[in-house]
């Protein structure tokens, strides 16, 4: 643990982490020392000024907050004369030329222009000249749309830029009154995170084109989630709203802080995944090509399972680790092979050392944790002289060409168990619709074996069967993801010491070591 | 100063004769990082061309392995780096505290009638160009008018006008 350190806030005592700045330490304790160009992941610049804060009997009296480092007896002012007037005139000046378009801006209600005019400002405008007048809509490529009138010259998005993702794209051009955020002629921004410019700026002036003027910020529902882009886990936040005699519909994703997995930032693929929950979903059971209800489709997958001679389960790298637990669980029980082949996830290369993975499914980890195989060569095997594939979610057409798909389902009956409509799901014989992640809750384990839980975010006005009550209804033992749980605690070795309904926010690292203990 | 972001582009790629670019290899080896080159090459190129283009700056970036919005921030920072062909007589109002007291406006509102340019333009014969700048350090006798690079002190519209009357 960091060492504590005893200082005074406004004369009232409290102890805060050593080592850290100002703003960091005494905001952990929940006062607000605010701030506009300082971000945790981007350090202090020290450009805003808005951070000023007066040191009793120091030298100097007044020093920026993010640049001065916590301090034992320090005696912090926050709410004197002096440090509220400066508060209130650094306002004053970010305001000068800002144009107060918050009825038409995307960042309205989320903006710190808005809540610090609130609480440290609250004046009305003295200007009497006209502003000075700037672009309103240019386009910095990779889906960002900047407001250089919005801009308040925080250098958060240039930073980034060059401190982050190194391309450096945005700088500041001009100086004074005409000083601008923009891109180099023919330059736009070409790199795989620059949508977290969006979340960055304080203010309205990086807007995300897929974004812009769909949703009030106040309408949107927050809920912490897991990205399933890739197998980084990355954490993230679903803003969703469900309008007036609508569906609740997801409009996007925003990183969650996550200091173990991502950080602060998530990459532009994973942010524009939410896509994929809202469009081209499987809703309606479908039984050799006519669309019927849930339980017609349970019926004619029971049917088949009970017909076939040998039935092979294939499971998703994306399943949850207890949604893997049930079906291995009822392969056991019903004599199914089980399988988790699933090569077409893995875009060899694609990884960039940061924080996009080669694998593109979300819990790969936990097949070696069950013992569950993922190979062709078992794949292969297993399938063999199979007559029934069933899929739970493993979209088979990525990881098999068309003409091996075909020569395989020429043998063999496929059955869909997923979320999606695609190839899969018009050529199987059996489809069953499914809730996808946003809508179930379930426990992941990333690539670097951190094992993370996340909740139901999305709840729609006709909610799918989740994977594990699909299963349960097709004759597998297991009730639930709570009993799915005691299971997994009880039979895996690894989890013996995990807690799995009480895993902490930030994921639970399980070490290599425990890993690999595992019985095969 | 005005809106100094809109670059121009040649449509043809920029490099450096040959005299100037052995003056870059040997700046190179002056300083402890590369990004400190960015001020000299601006400079180089001026001297070249003139002035800066677009394709100027990328070149220079290209060279150094810094960021091209670096030398984009430099070169439209510093109102000393022509961004454009200036004209015979370039001319530069200081615009910055002790000159804008002491009535910097009425010599740039003379020099805008009398020219017929704005700021940050050039007379179509090619023979003025007018910016208004920062500080150019001569505060003391404010204000001051900088003419090809000669200073012109304690300015005002008679003085100007005499100034005028010598060019043509």
């Amino acid at each position: 643990m960091a060492d504590k350190v005893k200082l005074f806030v406004n004369g009232q005592e409290v102890e805060v982490e050593s080592g850290k700045n100002l703003i960091d330490a005494i905001g952990a304790v929940g006062i607000e020392i605010p701030h506009l160009c300082y971000h945790p992941a981007l350090g202090a610049d020290g450009n805003c000024r808005m951070c000023l804060v007066g040191i009793e009997d120091g030298r100097p009296p007044i020093v920026p907050a993010c640049k001065t480092k916590a301090a034992e007896g320090m005696k912090v002012l926050l709410d004197a004369d002096h440090i509220k007037k400066i508060q209130h005139d650094v306002m004053e000046l970010e305001l000068i030329n800002h144009p107060i378009d918050c009825p038409i801006c995307d960042q309205a209600g989320e903006c710190k222009l808005q809540d610090y005019y609130m609480k440290y400002d609250g004046q009305k405008s003295r200007m009497t000249v006209k502003p000075v007048m700037k672009a309103k809509k240019l386009d910095f490529g990779a889906g960002v749309v900047h407001d250089q009138e919005r801009c308040i010259l925080c250098a958060r998005c240039v930073r980034f830029t060059r401190q982050i993702t190194k391309t450096g794209e945005l700088g500041i051009v001009n100086r004074t009154d005409y000083a601008r955020v923009n891109i180099f002629p023919g330059r736009p921004l070409a790199n795989r995170y620059a949508l977290n410019v969006v979340d960055l700026c304080p203010v309205g002036a990086m807007t995300s084109s897929d974004f812009r003027f769909k949703q009030r910020a106040w309408f949107l529902t927050k809920s912490p989630s897991i990205c399933q882009g890739c197998s980084k886990g990355c954490n993230i936040f679903i803003d969703h709203n469900r309008e007036k005699y609508k569906d609740d519909v997801i409009y996007r994703y925003r990183p969650r802080l996550n200091e173990k997995v991502n950080g602060y930032f998530i990459c532009d693929e994973g942010r524009m995944t939410y896509k994929a929950e809202n469009d081209n979903r499987l809703t309606t059971g479908i039984v050799s090509g006519k669309e019927t209800g849930l339980s017609e489709a349970v019926e004619a997958t029971r049917r088949l399972i009970s017909e076939a001679k040998k039935t092979v389960f294939l499971v998703s790298p994306n399943n949850t680790l207890e949604q893997m637990y049930a079906i291995k669980a009822f392969a056991a029980e019903a004599g199914a092979a089980l399988s988790g082949f699933s090569d077409g996830y893995i875009q060899e290369g694609d990884a960039d050392g940061y924080l996009i993975q080669d694998d593109k499914s979300a819990n790969r980890a936990s097949f070696e944790l069950l013992g569950i195989e993922g190979s062709k060569d078992g794949f292969d095997k297993a399938v063999a002289d199979a007559d029934l594939v069933i899929s739970f979610n493993n979209d088979l057409s990525k990881s098999l060409a068309e003409a091996d798909l075909n020569a395989l389902l020429e043998k063999a009956q496929l059955v869909y168990i997923g979320t999606s409509l695609g190839t899969c799901a018009s050529k199987a014989a059996v489809a069953l619709p499914i809730a996808s992640y946003s809508e179930d809750c379930g426990s992941l384990i990333n690539i670097d074996q951190v094992l993370q839980q996340f909740a139901v975010a999305v709840v729609k006005n006709e909610p799918a069967a989740n994977l594990i009550e699909v299963v349960q209804q097709l004759g597998g033992s297991v009730a639930g993801v709570k009993e799915a749980r005691a299971g997994l605690m009880e039979s895996v070795a690894a989890l013996k010491d995990v807690n799995l309904e009480e895993v902490p926010e930030e994921g639970i690292a399980l070490t290599d070591n425990e890993v690999s203990n595992v019985a095969a | 100063m005005s809106d100094r972001s809109q670059l121009i582009e040649t449509g043809k790629p920029f490099a450096f004769d040959e005299q100037r670019d052995a003056e870059f290899e040997r700046l190179a080896t002056r300083y402890p990082t590369r990004d400190s080159l960015i001020l000299p090459s601006l400079w180089l190129v001026q001297e070249q061309e003139g002035w800066i283009s677009a394709e100027a700056m990328a070149y220079i970036a290209d060279r150094i392995g810094c960021f091209a919005t670096q030398v984009y921030e430099a070169a439209t920072f510093y109102t000393m780096y022509n961004l454009q062909p200036k004209g015979e007589y370039h001319i530069c109002v200081c615009r910055t505290l002790s000159c804008y007291l002491l009535g910097k406006q009425e010599i740039v509102d003379y020099l805008q009638s009398e020219l017929g340019i704005k700021p940050g333009e050039v007379s179509t014969d090619g023979k003025y160009s007018l910016e208004e700048v920062e500080c150019l350090g001569h505060c003391g006798s404010a204000p001051v008018v900088q003419i090809n690079g000669e200073f012109y002190e304690y300015m005002n519209v008679d003085k100007l006008k005499e100034l005028l009357a010598t060019m043509n």
